[in-house]
C-alpha cells in the first residue's frame, strides 16, 4: 500500500509526521505492507498508484506555495478524490481545496476547486483551541487541537460536530469536511495518534480497500489493547482533561 | 497637570502594590486610564532598549542590566519581567520625576513578541535586540511566521537592529531596516554538517523558497546558511563567538574576551553575546563586560542541583512547547559520560493557561537520548502516556523506559542505591512538583 505524505518538509508544523508513522506501523501490523512516500517541495506529485494523501498544517505563506505547486496537478488530485480516493488533510492544508482563499491582507487565491467553499483568512488574532469533536459512525469522540487563522464558509459535508471548541464558521457547530473517503480536518499535528478510535475506523477502512473485508472485532480489540494501547491510555486522559475542562 | 497626578498615582499604587506583594501592570493599568497619552508625555531616557525573542529574553534583560549596571550606568528596568504595556508604564512612571523626566540613562524593556508593536507605539526604542524565534508556545502563538509578522509591526524606522545573523527567520527583519548589527557565532568546534533534529525551519529560504545550504549546523536550524535561489543569506558578525568549549564551559567572544558558561552547553550563547553587544554599543569596553558577565550569577533557577537519597541529581528547566529548549537539555544529559538516569515531566502544559496539547512532544529531538550512557528515561505526569507513545518511537529500547502517572511515583522509584547522576527535564510549570520531593 503506497501511502503518501505531501510536502512533509513544509507542511510540518505541529509534529504531522507523527500521523504516518503511526498509520503504517498500525497498517503493518495488520499484515499490510506499506510504502511510506515523503513527498518534498521540490518534487512534482505523482498520484496515480496512491493509496492515500496525507498532508499537514503549514505557514499561511507555505500554504500558498503548496497552493501554486497542486495547481499543476488540479485535474490528478480532484479526479483522486472524486473516484473516491483515501485521504485526510489535517491543520490549514485542506483549506486550499476549496473555491477561493482570501488571505490576511484580503488577496485572492483561486484555490484547487475540488470543494465549494470559501476561506477568508484575518491576521488580527490566532484562532486557537482544544477541541472535542462527534463523527457519524463513531462512538468516541475526537480529541485535540485547532490552530488557525481562518473561518471556512460554505461547507455542504462536514465532517464533526463541534462539542468543544472552534467550528469551520465563526460560532459554528460543524467542523472540517468530508467527502466519500476524504476527510480534511482543522485538528493540527498528530492527531491519528491521539485518536486511537479514530485511527482504527481509517485503518479498518484501508484494510477494506486492500483485502475486501473490514477488521473483525476481534482484530480491531487486539489493535487496541495491544500496538495501540499506550495511545488509548493517551486519548482517555485527554478526553478526561477536555471534559473537566468543558465543565468549568 | 494632569502629568503630575497621573505620576503620582502611580507611585503611590506602586508602592502599595510593593507591600502587598502585587504585580506591577495594575499601576500603569490606572496611570492609562487617567492619562491615556502619558508616555509622550514624559522625557525618556537617550538609550531605549528593547530584547525579544522565544527564548532567553529575560535571562538577557537581566545580564544587560547586570552588565550596565556594574559599569556605573543607571538603568531603569523591569525586573519582574512585566512587559506588556501597562507594566512598562509603570516602570517609566515610576522611574520618573515628579515632573516626567525618567531619571535613568538607559530604559531597558522586555518586550513579549505579541505585545511588542502595542507597547512600541508609545516608547519607542533605540536600540532593538532580537535574540531568536523558534518554535514556541504554538498553542497560543500560531507558529514563528505569525510571531515574525506581529513584531514587524514592532519595528519603527530609524531604530537600530541588533539581530541574530545565524537564524534565518530573525535576520529577515534586517530587510526594511538597514541600520542593523548583527551577532552570531562562527564556526565551532561541536558544529555539524547535517542538520541533526526533527524539523529543519531553515531547509527553504524564506523569501524564495528555494533549497537552503548551510555549511554548518550550530544547533537545529542555527547556523550558517545561504539560498541556492537569492542572494539571502548569513550576514558577517560584528559581535561574534569564536569559539565554544563545552568541555570547560568557556566561549570567546571576537577572538578575545573569555567567558565562563553556567551551564556547558550552546543554550546561553546567543543571549551572553546579545548582551555583550548591547553594553558595548551603550559605550562600555570590551575586558569590562567580559568582567562583569563572568561575575553575573543568573537568578532564573534554570538549573538546580539536588540530591535524592544518596543520589545527585540535576534538573534542567525546560520550556514545555519549545522543542528547541528541549533539545538543550536533553544533549546535556547525553553528554554525562559516567552515565545518567533521565526523568521528564509533563504534568501540566502551562502554568499560565490551559491546554492538553501535547503536539509538541513529536517536535522535540528525544531521540538524542537513545545512546549507551543513558541507562534509563522515566516517564510521568498526567501526560506520561503521551510521551511513552513518543518515546515508542525513538528506538530507545522498552526495557529502559517507564511510565508512571505521577511524579511521587517517579521520586519512589529513584530513590534507591544507583550510582548514576538523575537528570530531570521538565518545565517551569512542573519544576516543583518535584522540587518539594528532595534536598536541594
Ligand atoms: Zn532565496
Amino acid at each position: 500500500m503506497k501511502i503518501l505524505h505531501l510536502y512533509h518538509d513544509v507542511m510540518n508544523l505541529y509534529g504531522e509526521y507523527g500521523n504516518m508513522v503511526l498509520l503504517t506501523q498500525v497498517l503493518n501490523t495488520c499484515g499490510i505492507e506499506t510504502e511510506l512516500i515523503l513527498q518534498p517541495l521540490t518534487q512534482r506529485p505523482d498520484f496515480s498508484e496512491v493509496d492515500f494523501i496525507y498532508m499537514g498544517a503549514g505557514t499561511e505563506e507555505n500554504q500558498k506555495v503548496v497552493l501554486s505547486a497542486l495547481s499543476e496537478a488540479k485535474e490528478e488530485l480532484k479526479d483522486y478524490i472524486f473516484k473516491g480516493g483515501y485521504g485526510l488533510w489535517t491543520g490549514n492544508s485542506f483549506e486550499i481545496l476549496g473555491k477561493l482563499l482570501v488571505d490576511c491582507e484580503g488577496k485572492e487565491w483561486k484555490g484547487l476547486e475540488v470543494f465549494s467553499y470559501t476561506v477568508r483568512q484575518q491576521k488580527k488574532s490566532r484562532l486557537t483551541g482544544d477541541a472535542i469533536l462527534t463523527s457519524e459512525g463513531l462512538k468516541e469522540p475526537a480529541v485535540g487541537f485547532i490552530n488557525k487563522c481562518s473561518y471556512i464558509e460554505g461547507v455542504s459535508q462536514p465532517c464533526f460536530r463541534v462539542l468543544m471548541g472552534m467550528g469551520n464558521e465563526k460560532e459554528g457547530k460543524t467542523e472540517g469536511i468530508r467527502y466519500e473517503n476524504f476527510t480534511g480536518t482543522h485538528l493540527t499535528g498528530p492527531m491519528l495518534v491521539k485518536n486511537p478510535y479514530f485511527l482504527l475506523k481509517l485503518v479498518s477502512d484501508l484494510v477494506k480497500k486492500e483485502r475486501n473485508e473490514e477488521l473483525s472485532q476481534e482484530e480491531r480489540q487486539a489493535l487496541l489493547t495491544g500496538v495501540l494501547a499506550k495511545e488509548t491510555a493517551a486519548y482517555e486522559v485527554t478526553l478526561r482533561e477536555l471534559r473537566k475542562r468543558m465543565e468549568k | 497637570m494632569k502629568k503630575f497626578i497621573t505620576i503620582i498615582v502611580c507611585k503611590i499604587l506602586r508602592w502599595i502594590g510593593k507591600i502587598l506583594g502585587k504585580g506591577s501592570s495594575l499601576p500603569g493599568k490606572i496611570a492609562l486610564k487617567i492619562c491615556p497619552d502619558i508616555l509622550e508625555r514624559v522625557t525618556l531616557p537617550p538609550y531605549i532598549i528593547a530584547v525579544t525573542g522565544s527564548n532567553g529574553k529575560t535571562s538577557t534583560v537581566e545580564m544587560i542590566a547586570h552588565i550596565l549596571t556594574e559599569n556605573g550606568k543607571k538603568v531603569a528596568w523591569n525586573k519582574e519581567g512585566s512587559n506588556q504595556i501597562e507594566g512598562v508604564t509603570t516602570l517609566v512612571l515610576n522611574s520618573a520625576t515628579l515632573g516626567g523626566k525618567v531619571k535613568a540613562d538607559i530604559l531597558l524593556i522586555e518586550s513579549d513578541e505579541r505585545f511588542a508593536r502595542y507597547t512600541f507605539r508609545y516608547i519607542k526604542p533605540t536600540h532593538y535586540v532580537i535574540t531568536n524565534l523558534y518554535r514556541d508556545q504554538l498553542t497560543r502563538n500560531g507558529h514563528p511566521n505569525w510571531v515574525y509578522e506581529a513584531l514587524k509591526d514592532s519595528i519603527y524606522p530609524g531604530v537600530q537592529l541588533i539581530l541574530n545573523a545565524d537564524d534565518p527567520l530573525v535576520s529577515c527583519f534586517a530587510e526594511e531596516n538597514q541600520k542593523v548589527i548583527w551577532f552570531g557565532a562562527e564556526r565551532l568546534e561541536q558544529d555539524t554538517e547535517e542538520f541533526c533534529g526533527i524539523y529543519h525551519d531553515g531547509k527553504y529560504c524564506p523569501h524564495c523558497k528555494s533549497l537552503m545550504e548551510y555549511r554548518c549546523f550550530h544547533y537545529d536550524h542555527i547556523g550558517h546558511y545561504s539560498c541556492t535561489g537569492c542572494d539571502f543569506k548569513r550576514q558577517e558578525a560584528e559581535y561574534k563567538i569564536t569559539k565554544a568549549d563545552l568541555r570547560e564551559g568557556v566561549i570567546t567572544v571576537n577572538s578575545e574576551h573569555e567567558i565562563h558558561l553556567q551551564l556547558k552547553s550552546l543554550y546561553n550563547i546567543y543571549n551572553i553575546l546579545a548582551a555583550f553587544t548591547v553594553a558595548s554599543l551603550v559605550g562600555i569596553k570590551e575586558e569590562k563586560i567580559a568582567k562583569s558577565i563572568n561575575g553575573f550569577v543568573a537568578k532564573n533557577g534554570r538549573v538546580v542541583t539536588f540530591t535524592l537519597g544518596n543520589r545527585k541529581g540535576t534538573l534542567l528547566t525546560s520550556k514545555h512547547e519549545n522543542s528547541i529548549s528541549y533539545n538543550q537539555s536533553i544533549r546535556i544529559a547525553a553528554a554525562c559520560e559516567e552515565g545518567c538516569e533521565v526523568l521528564i515531566i509533563v504534568d501540566a502544559v502551562s502554568r499560565k493557561y490551559f491546554t492538553s496539547d501535547v503536539s509538541w512532544l513529536w517536535d522535540i529531538y528525544f531521540e538524542g537520548l537513545n545512546r549507551e550512557n543513558i541507562k534509563s528515561v522515566l516517564l510521568a505526569g498526567t501526560y506520561c502516556n503521551d510521551l511513552a507513545v513518543r518515546f515508542s518511537f525513538t528506538g530507545i529500547p522498552e526495557e529502559k523506559l517507564q511510565v508512571l502517572e505521577t511524579v511521587e511515583q517517579a521520586v519512589e522509584v529513584l530513590n534507591n542505591d544507583k550510582k548514576e547522576e538523575i537528570y530531570v527535564i521538565t518545565c517551569f510549570s512542573d519544576k516543583d512538583k518535584f522540587l518539594q520531593r528532595v534536598v536541594r
